[in-house]
């Protein structure tokens, strides 16, 4: 297993947004974690990325506990993020926002091939790499972030609602590119609000509830039991 | 209660009397020039104090109305020969009309708070010194009052300019006290705390800060009257000294700058440490000093002096300290008798396509919607879509682009937030948003005031009703960060309660609660409703908007998709579509 | 109306004062814009680094160059020392605002208590000299510190544009958070940077020493020039800085020229007051 997570509990003082969740991503697996909104689908990926403190469980990569690691040191490990709303650095040109993304040492010193691969995943970038990121529309922006998270040459991606604000076209080709992605060797952990893209794409699937997991198992089981509908829709 | 306060006043009146009667002694000048300057710095700190301390806004450009005063009473009294006495009050009013205008372009800028403000005064003080250097005003030579005549009391011109002194220190701080126990102070320590949740919960900010820069301005030009006759020489450069800026934030963040006494005491502590000791190049030393103490209180107790004085003051006279029982409940009748049923009257409140946009992105595009008395409206929405936006708009928050919203006939949409709040329409936040250096209590009760109209002793009473009703009564007293999540959002509910609105808009109420608290708030939710309030509220906790709404309003990207029973809308294709993605949609 | 030669003259005047204008703002713009904390002990550290350098020069034969760099180094550790205190008390930007006032003051106070409210005067070989063009002199020393501040404005741009570390610093600077989750280690970053702009401070003190007239109540004079340049130039541009600098300076010298000295303030606060009000989003 790349990637163990075990009893995971994270609070903001109060009730916890999420309790004893614990999920695996495999080498190279696309797995979705799906749910309704304030289920806690943020909350477990950011505190996987170190942004957020998390106060019981592990985490580990790759054998790695990830529990001690300073947060500006979790991407050295391997784990790179694609955030909620994409979180773009605004004042920066897409290259530059790239580059970010490649800042970790190891990462660097492959800049040239990884911003090559970056260009031919997404053909639009390379045309705009000197306009300023806060100009780009949603899906362009899109684009980016995900670029921006494959410069760090990542084991595991973290895709935090990907599909949020976009119209349908534009997900199903970013979609198609994730794909191409997991087939390059890179694991995905995928949090989303829409269920039918996020289990198409899945290897196996987990759904979030009120902070807990109710259900996991292969996509196509998952969908054919109720349990979903009555999460999303309260019925 | 006057019982207890007669020692007090009795304390007052004596120590009145002594200081009045100081310059008929044989005490020496030097002493009295001290006294003077004590009386100086405390009506400059004090005043400082009334919008920067209480409402937040801190100055750098209090010399600017100091100023002002100062060359209008000299101008008046050397060029104009008016009466000495009579200047005063003139020299107030240009401040305050200077404060006010000020004010009245800057409080209606929203980004200029805070360090902009500061710098903004900063600015208007250089600005009017230049003025001042550069006309008649004073031209660069300074302006003598030598010859200008004052009436003597106790035999002497100086004793008379030491009475002034006094009785500007006296003025000022009867103003400061009350201003503190208004109804306008309640508004601006709630401004200080969160400007826009007050705005929202009806405080009348922008009258309130134009009132408080106004009344501050105007003080700190009659102590610039006072203050040229005392020096009889007066020049730019002393009048706009770094000092006469610098000194009233000291003093007031020193002495404690949420309170009215605070400035006064700074004022007390940091003259005698001024002025106590030698002059000379020492002096310079002790003004260093001065600033270094500056930042140790604000690294260290930025809450200045007087919250520990006010402890020992508690524990010393116990029974003088404000009484911590909790008020007599009022009973509140409901709105309407038992308006279980929704009605087929004409709706509460419309949105007729309502737009509202951000730099290039349209967060509501044409949203039409209506409002029956007495319904609970489900409002529900991926994220992004644009609940919050929609939530803001109605209460005015934000102005809307294009469209109407209507509340019982009358169209809203350009009134500012705090109008609309007291017409009956009140919410609560996702994340909750209190007043965090009021107490539980006060939090309601402002609501209870500004949203709901009460007076300031009936609002006590409502407030402890609502606490009660949301179980958050042994709360009272208690801080909003001593309480815990689940607590800090009923007290949003509470607070909303309170103002008695028409129309309630509850966002996001449930989340992070656990079950058991979920099914309390959903009952609380209902009878709120059996009361008469009609609920507008946002919710993701699908199977709560299910057994709550009598209807559901969807929205997605900004636009309206559905709007009917729980039913209809959660078996919408479009609606089936938007949650779970084409293949579910059959 | 004033001759032509003198219009001209005072441009020159003015773009040479605006380059020193923009070296002092450069250290501003970028705590400011970067860092997001309010230093309005920016010009007393300018200042002392002036006094520094006068008195390193008269007292002790120490020559401006060498002085400079002493002051350049001794002021990068004070940056950092100022932002450690500043990170250890979690001090808001208002209180940093206040709290680098009260440094403003205790350092005029120190000025004053050593060295007197009297003027003084760092006479040096170059000091009076101008190289001539035409009918238009260029005092040398007002030259050297507008290319110097030309130089560091460019330097500092394309250490921000071009090198991993200035794009990092502007990365924290738009989203801390997700900066650090790409591995930028902000603290330390911010620390350096912080001291970054304390020496800045020091190179614009060596040059006002050169160039300018001493009084400790200097410190307040330069206040609102230097602030309605960094906002002209936008908060974080060095360019902008620059800029802004030349613009005031420019506009300074010709009021000057035209109108009434006295007036010249006037300017630069009017400008300042104008953005405020008409443009707060550049701030």
């Amino acid at each position: 297993m790349l990637f163990e997570a075990r009893n995971l509990c994270v609070g903001y003082g109060g009730a916890p947004a999420i309790s004893d969740v614990s999920l695996d991503v495999g080498e190279g697996e696309i797995v979705s974690v799906i749910g309704p909104n304030g289920a806690g689908k943020s909350t477990l990926i950011n505190a996987i990325a170190g942004l957020l403190d998390w106060q019981e469980g592990t985490i580990h990569l790759a054998g790695i506990d990830l529990k001690s690691v300073p947060p500006h040191l979790v991407c050295a490990q391997g784990i790179a993020l694609v955030p909620e709303g994409r979180r773009l650095f605004p004042g920066m040109s897409v290259e530059e926002n790239l580059d970010i993304g490649c800042y970790r040492p190891e990462a660097r010193s492959r800049r040239a091939e990884s911003l090559e691969r970056a260009y031919t995943l997404f053909p639009v970038l390379r045309e705009r790499r000197g306009q300023l990121a806060g100009t780009l529309s949603g899906g362009q922006q899109q684009m980016v972030a995900i670029a921006r998270a494959l410069m760090a040459q990542p084991r595991l991606l973290l895709l935090d609602e990907p599909s949020l604000g976009l119209a349908p076209a534009i997900v199903a080709d970013m979609f198609r590119v994730i794909r191409v992605i997991q087939e390059e060797g890179v694991a995905i952990l995928l949090v989303e609000q829409n269920v039918g893209q996020a289990m198409e794409i899945a290897d196996r699937a987990y759904v979030l509830e009120e902070g807990k997991i109710v259900a996991s198992g292969l996509p196509q089981v998952l969908l054919a039991q109720s349990r979903i509908r009555e999460a999303y829709l309260g019925l | 209660m006057s019982a207890v306060r007669l020692p007090v006043k009795l304390g007052l009146g004596l120590l009145a009397a002594i200081l009045i009667a100081v310059p008929a002694t044989n005490v020496p000048a030097y002493y009295v020039a001290f006294l003077y300057l004590v009386f100086f710095w405390i009506a400059m700190a004090t005043s400082w104090n009334i919008l920067s301390g209480f409402a937040g806004y801190w100055s750098f450009g209090h010399a600017a109305f100091f100023g002002t005063g100062v060359y209008t009473s000299a101008t008046l009294a050397t060029k104009f020969g008016v009466p000495f006495l009579l200047t005063l009050p003139i020299a107030a009013l240009l401040a305050a009309a200077l404060g006010a205008a000020v004010g009245f372009v800057v409080f209606r800028i929203q980004r200029l708070r805070g360090e902009l403000f500061a710098l903004m005064t900063i600015s208007v003080t250089f600005v009017v010194a230049t003025i001042i250097s550069n006309t008649p005003i004073d031209g660069g030579s300074g302006v003598y009052l030598i010859s200008v005549a004052l009436p003597e009391i106790f035999g002497s011109q100086n004793a008379t300019i030491y009475l002034l002194g006094l009785f500007m220190a006296a003025a000022a701080l009867a103003l400061a006290y009350w201003v503190y126990h208004s109804r306008m102070g309640r508004g601006l320590f709630a401004i200080h705390d969160d400007e826009d949740v007050a705005e929202v919960k009806g405080v009348p900010t922008f009258r309130y800060k134009l009132a408080a820069f106004a009344l501050s301005s105007g003080i700190a030009g009659a102590v610039g009257g006072v203050y040229s006759i005392y020096v009889s020489y007066v020049t730019v450069g002393e009048t706009f000294e770094i000092t006469v800026i610098m000194y009233p934030v000291v003093m007031s963040i020193f002495g404690g700058s949420r309170h009215w006494l605070g400035p006064a005491l700074g004022a007390v502590i940091v003259t005698i440490a001024l002025y106590g000791f030698a002059a000379g190049p020492q002096a310079i030393l002790v003004r260093g000093g001065v600033a270094f103490g500056l930042i140790v209180i604000v690294l260290l107790l930025p809450t200045g002096v007087m919250p520990s004085l006010q402890r020992c003051w508690a524990r010393l006279f116990p029974s003088l300290a404000p009484g911590r029982a909790l008020p007599e409940p009022r009973a509140a009748e409901p709105r309407v008798p038992h308006a279980a049923s929704v009605t087929a009257l004409a709706p509460l409140l419309e949105c007729r396509d309502v737009w509202k946009g951000f730099g290039g992105v349209q967060a509501l595009k044409g949203v039409t919607l209506d409002v029956r008395q007495g319904e609970i409206l489900g409002l529900v929405g991926p994220n992004g879509s644009g609940k919050s936006t929609l939530i803001n708009v109605i209460t005015g928050h934000f102005k809307l682009d294009d469209g109407a919203v209507v509340f019982d006939g009358t169209p809203i949409g350009a009134l500012p937030a705090h109008r609309i709040a007291q017409l009956g329409i009140a919410r609560s936040y996702q994340i909750p948003r209190p007043f965090n250096h009021l107490t539980v209590l006060d939090n309601v009760a402002l609501a209870a005031v500004f949203g709901g109209g009460s007076s300031e002793a009936a609002a006590r009473r409502e407030a402890s009703y609502w606490l009660g009703y949301t179980g958050l009564g042994g709360r009272a007293f208690h801080l909003p960060e001593q309480i815990n999540l689940h607590e800090r959002k009923f007290l949003e509910l509470a607070r909303a309660l309170a103002a008695r609105p028409r129309i309630l808009l509850l966002d996001e109420v449930l989340s992070g609660l656990n079950n058991t608290e979920i099914d309390e708030a959903m009952k609380l939710i209902l009878d709120i409703r059996a009361r008469g309030t009609t609920i507008i509220f946002v919710e993701h906790l699908m199977r709560a908007v299910n057994k709550l709404s009598d209807r559901v309003a969807v929205l997605n990207g900004g636009a309206l998709i559905a709007l009917g029973t729980p039913d209809e809308t959660m078996n919408d294709q479009e609606v089936v579509k938007v949650y779970l993605g084409k293949a579910h949609a059959v | 109306m004033p001759s032509l030669s003198l219009i001209e003259q005072s441009v020159i005047t003015g773009l040479l004062t605006g380059g020193l204008y923009g070296l002092l703002a450069l250290g501003l713009s970028m705590s400011w814009g970067l860092l997001r904390l309010v230093n309005l002990g920016h010009f007393a550290i300018a200042l002392l680094g002036a006094y520094l350098t006068w008195f390193m020069g008269t007292q002790l034969g120490i020559p401006p160059w060498w002085a400079g760099l002493i002051i350049v180094a001794a002021f990068f550790i004070y940056g950092i020392a100022l932002h450690w205190v500043f990170m250890r008390f979690a001090v808001t930007e208002m209180a940093s605002m206040l709290i680098t006032f009260a440094l403003a003051v205790i350092i005029e106070a120190t000025l004053q208590f050593i060295w007197t409210a009297d003027f003084r005067r760092y006479e040096t070989a170059w000091g009076s000299q101008s190289w001539v063009v035409g009918s238009l002199y260029f005092p040398k020393l007002n030259l050297i510190a507008f290319l110097v501040a030309a130089l560091l404005a460019g330097g500092t741009w394309a250490w921000l544009r071009y090198t991993y570390v200035g794009r990092a610093m502007r990365a924290c600077a738009e989203d801390a958070p997700i900066a650090t989750a790409f591995g930028i280690n902000h603290r330390r970053l911010s620390f350096m940077f912080s001291g970054l702009c304390a020496a800045y401070a020091g190179v614009a003190g060596v040059f006002i020493a050169l160039v300018a007239t001493l009084a400790p109540s200097q410190i307040w004079a330069w206040v609102g020039v230097v602030f309605a340049v960094v906002i002209i130039g936008r908060l974080g541009n060095p360019i902008g800085a620059l800029a802004g600098g030349i613009l005031i300076g420019v506009c300074e010298a010709l009021t000057m020229a035209v109108v009434n000295p006295s007036w010249a303030s006037l300017v630069s606060f009017s400008v300042l007051i104008a953005l405020l009000l008409f443009r707060p989003r550049w701030v």
